[in-house]
């Protein structure tokens, strides 16, 4: 039913993903041609359709925050650029303490992201109220407010993304599984699908929690694993909570839909592995979360529970660059906030790829860190 | 209960209008009674939805301050206060239902997809805050109705048995004699309530069986070694059952016509309108169509033995048409019979959740597979499913989803594109991702999509069921934490 795969491509990227896609329209942007983009599933069908959709410039480290003020810088240019409604909107972002120890973490952060000129202050209580009146005041300690930070839905930046990509002569494939990779002396060569070989200049890995596959693939080390996490929606009601919250101490974040729904997740102590399948825990954990944080949601039923995958690295920071050991092999992984750091990503990988060009905001996240500079320590993340 | 409580009359208040209704009455009946068959409007288009058996948006309404309460679930009780959601700006004078006279195109992909959304800015910020109040459907609970964490139960059983209907009993009853420890879970307030609004004698529920009536299995975790329901009642806990074996009895579903006008209030499903003949001596209609794959005959006798005028019956497939503004007014068939019910009984399907909860597996498509030597099915459950017939040229008005409002007009646009993957026309349209959870939704949506390009709809790979199937609220799941430990 569709045209056979091409013999060749310039780059072949592995993931048709929010970051895969991100890749190849930044690689369009720079006049790169002759992209082919392989995805094993189906469109948003991994973590760019499973997440929570939210997105904040500034952090606690000075090598995150550099790099998500680039992507929020990003974020506001797509829709332009795409000539599709990716539907970003900076509606804030407030990251809540409930803890002492997290409200000095958010005051440190606030120091770090002063001095990269992200806009960011403290809630006053008054702001609280008028900022976030449904709130439950008696548990909240403190709240770093990001008025730049936003959310933008998965569909229509999927959709943005795909619609730029067919338009520009990007040859995106879904459901075609990569099966093999070639590599010619120091380099990678060819990408194998089945028994079809597609000669490559470059090969850029964005699989998400498949990454660690396709770096074995080409018999390279990549450090991290896939893991599944898990989100759930609340049946839709009219607006409640306006800006998207992470909650540092409950290690919850969430945001509440256009189309109503209170999405968010939680993290529970598990023993990590690749599935799709949820469990009572975080269903249990994240309802406590909201009832206790936003009263109001007590009645409101659970809609839909589902788990994502993710790549974790050591240090839940991304993995960046060329792999060290295999020349042209390029990777945007060990994401956890991957969603909002895709036109980051994209765009820093592309300039590499199609310019020779490696960003300072990029460096710090190098394959080899661990061996060379040691990981990235940051404590802004809603993660552990 | 005495006889004088069974006539005893209780007031409730609808849109702000008295509504009178026996003790025992589910609101939706009683409102059924009293004439009035619209009680929600579609998200989108904001048509007509009332008490189907089919679709739970069709019955979700504001009760007391709390909103999306199911109609049909909830008891009439003195001075309840009962208003319709998705209006403005208010439930009596609603100006949203000039919605209804937009191009259907208008709407395609939900309002944040139009092309009329300014990309930034404050426009943006303002159109998102209009589509978030359209969209929102219901108003979030009146401050003063402010929940605490309703305790749940764990329970460890030999056998879990998930139906109340006539197989469910007798399963459950062979098990208790054979020495072991039984729990049923049924969504009915009684058992077999269907097999018994047929007229059908009934074989009594052992007393050794626990019984958890009124409630909804929602979730099978672990591959089934939990599962758990909730009461409809939701100042009840929910109970995590460990049960040694589960048996599935949860029977099968009359899967509604696909034609269009299948959504219009009127349309029931022979399980509904049994139940007001049968239980609550409401007339499902004055002039009633039955149409069906076989049981058609003996569903139109039962009807009529009640006092209901039956003027049609025939095969579902015959059926081409439904027609109505705000309810049935006929259905076309060979003939236009002028009608103001239609009950279908036929093609009876198995809501296959449950068990695919239970096996489904895969990286990139979440797949069913054979379920665990611990689970079985009995009863009409284990018959399987029957073909919906579907025709390559639907009228583009044929609800698919009424929960997300999606046509197939709109699923066409993508299909005739090229666009055959039923999870990306999941994702495009949001079809079955309202609160039927994809139940009859994909049903239909894959049975259009077979017919549209010519293949067998069992070639299609099924959108994931997952759980928790809408039954749970936050404040019962809240009552879940520490009764499960983490998986390590």
């Amino acid at each position: 039913m569709s045209k056979p795969l091409p013999k060749r491509a310039s780059v072949v990227i592995i993931g048709g993903g929010v970051q895969g896609l991100s890749v190849a329209f930044n690689l369009v942007e720079q006049g790169q041609r002759d992209i082919l983009v392989l995805d094993a599933g189906y469109w948003q069908g991994g973590a760019s359709g499973r997440n929570g959709t939210l997105i904040r410039p500034g952090f606690a480290s000075v090598a995150w925050t550099e790099l998500f003020v680039l992507t929020v810088n990003e974020w506001q240019t797509w829709s332009k650029r795409l000539g599709e409604n990716v539907m970003f909107t900076r509606r804030g972002y407030s990251v809540v303490s409930e803890a002492e120890k997290s409200e000095a973490m958010l005051l440190e952060g606030l120091k770090v992201q002063k001095s990269l000129g992200v806009n960011s202050w403290m809630l006053s209580r008054r702001e609280i109220d008028e900022l976030l009146p449904a709130i439950n005041k008696s548990r909240v300690r403190a709240v770093q407010h990001q008025p730049d930070g936003g959310v933008a839905p998965h569909h229509a930046v999927m959709k943005g993304l795909l619609a730029f990509c067919q338009r520009n002569g990007v040859d995106v494939r879904y459901r075609t599984a990569i099966t093999g990779l070639e590599r010619t002396g120091s380099r990678v060569s060819a990408v194998l699908v089945g028994d079809h070989r597609i000669e490559a200049d470059c090969v850029v890995s964005c699989a998400g929690p498949n990454n660690p596959d396709i770096a074995a693939m080409a018999n390279v080390p990549l450090n991290g694993f896939g893991m599944r996490i898990e989100a759930m929606a609340l049946e839709p009601t009219r607006p409640l909570i306006k800006p998207a919250i992470a909650l540092i101490d409950s290690l919850a974040y969430f945001h509440q839909t256009s189309r109503g729904e209170v999405v968010g997740g939680t993290e529970v102590p598990e023993r990590p592995r690749m599935s799709l399948k949820v469990d009572v825990p975080v269903m249990a954990n994240m309802a406590k979360v909201y009832l206790e944080m936003f009263p109001q949601l007590g009645e409101v039923r659970i809609l839909r529970h589902w788990a994502g995958q993710l790549h974790a690295s050591s240090d839940y920071a991304p993995l960046l660059g060329e792999h060290p050991d295999l020349k042209d092999f390029w990777f945007s992984a060990g994401w956890s906030y991957g969603f909002a750091g895709a036109p980051a990503a994209g765009k820093l990988l592309a300039e590499a790829i199609a310019k020779g060009r490696i960003d300072h905001r990029m460096k710090p996240f190098a394959l080899d860190r661990f061996e060379k500079t040691g990981p990235i320590v940051e404590g802004g993340i809603v993660l552990a | 209960m005495s006889h004088d409580n069974q006539h005893a009359e209780v007031t409730f208040f609808w849109n702000g209008s008295c509504i009178k209704a026996r003790q025992g009455d589910s609101v939706a009946a009683a409102l059924w009674r009293a004439g009035i068959t619209t009680l929600a409007r579609s998200r989108k288009l904001h048509r007509p939805l009332g008490y189907s058996g089919s679709y739970p948006t069709g019955v979700l309404a504001r009760v007391n301050g709390r909103p999306n309460v199911r109609l049909d679930q909830v008891r009439a009780q003195e001075g309840l206060v009962v208003e319709t959601q998705n209006t403005w700006p208010s439930p009596r004078f609603d100006l949203l239902k000039l919605a209804q006279l937009l191009p259907a195109k208008a709407v395609y992909g939900g309002f944040e997809h139009g092309a009329w959304m300014p990309t930034s800015g404050l426009g943006y910020r303002l159109a998102e805050r209009a589509m978030a109040n359209l969209a929102g459907v219901a108003r979030p609970a009146d401050v003063s109705v402010q929940p605490a964490a309703v305790a749940g139960e764990r329970l460890s059983v030999d056998c879990l048995v998930v139906g109340g209907g006539p197989a469910g009993i007798a399963e459950a009853n062979r098990r208790v004699q054979a020495g072991e420890t039984v729990a049923l879970v049924t969504r009915g307030d009684r058992l077999a309530r269907f097999a018994d609004s047929f007229g059908a004698s009934l074989e009594p529920l052992s007393p050794q069986v626990r019984l958890f009536a009124g409630m909804e299995l929602f979730g099978v975790y672990r591959e089934g070694a939990l599962m758990v329901a909730a009461p409809h009642d939701n100042t009840r806990g929910a109970v995590v059952f460990d049960p040694k074996a589960v048996v599935l009895a949860t029977g099968r579903r009359s899967i509604p016509p696909l034609v269009k006008g299948n959504q219009l209030p009127g349309v029931l499903d022979a399980h509904s309108a049994l139940q007001l003949a049968a239980v609550h001596g409401v007339m499902p209609g004055r002039r009633v169509a039955v149409v069906g794959t076989g049981a058609e005959d003996a569903i139109a006798a039962r009807l009529a033995s009640l006092g209901v005028e039956v003027v049609h019956k025939g095969r579902v497939e015959e059926l081409k048409e439904i027609k109505g503004r705000s309810r049935v007014a006929a259905i076309r068939a060979a003939a236009e019979i002028r009608c103001d019910a239609v009950v279908h009984g036929g093609p009876w399907r198995v809501d296959p959740s449950l068990g695919f909860q239970a096996t489904g597996e895969g990286m990139f498509q979440v797949q069913a597979h054979p379920l665990p030597e611990t689970m079985s099915v009995v009863g009409a459950a284990a018959l399987g499913d029957e073909r919906i017939s579907a025709h390559r040229h639907l009228h583009p008005d044929t609800l698919i989803c009424p929960c997300m409002d999606v046509t197939a007009g709109e699923l066409y646009c993508h299909i005739d594109d090229g666009e055959t993957d039923p999870e990306v026309l999941k994702r495009l349209t949001s079809c079955g991702m309202g609160t039927c959870q994809g139940f009859p939704c994909w049903e239909h949506m894959l049975a259009m999509l077979a017919a549209r390009i010519g293949v067998e709809p069992e070639a299609f790979a099924r959108p994931t069921h997952r759980p928790p199937r809408r039954s749970i609220t936050v404040a019962q799941a809240a009552g879940l934490a520490g009764l499960v430990e983490p998986d390590r």
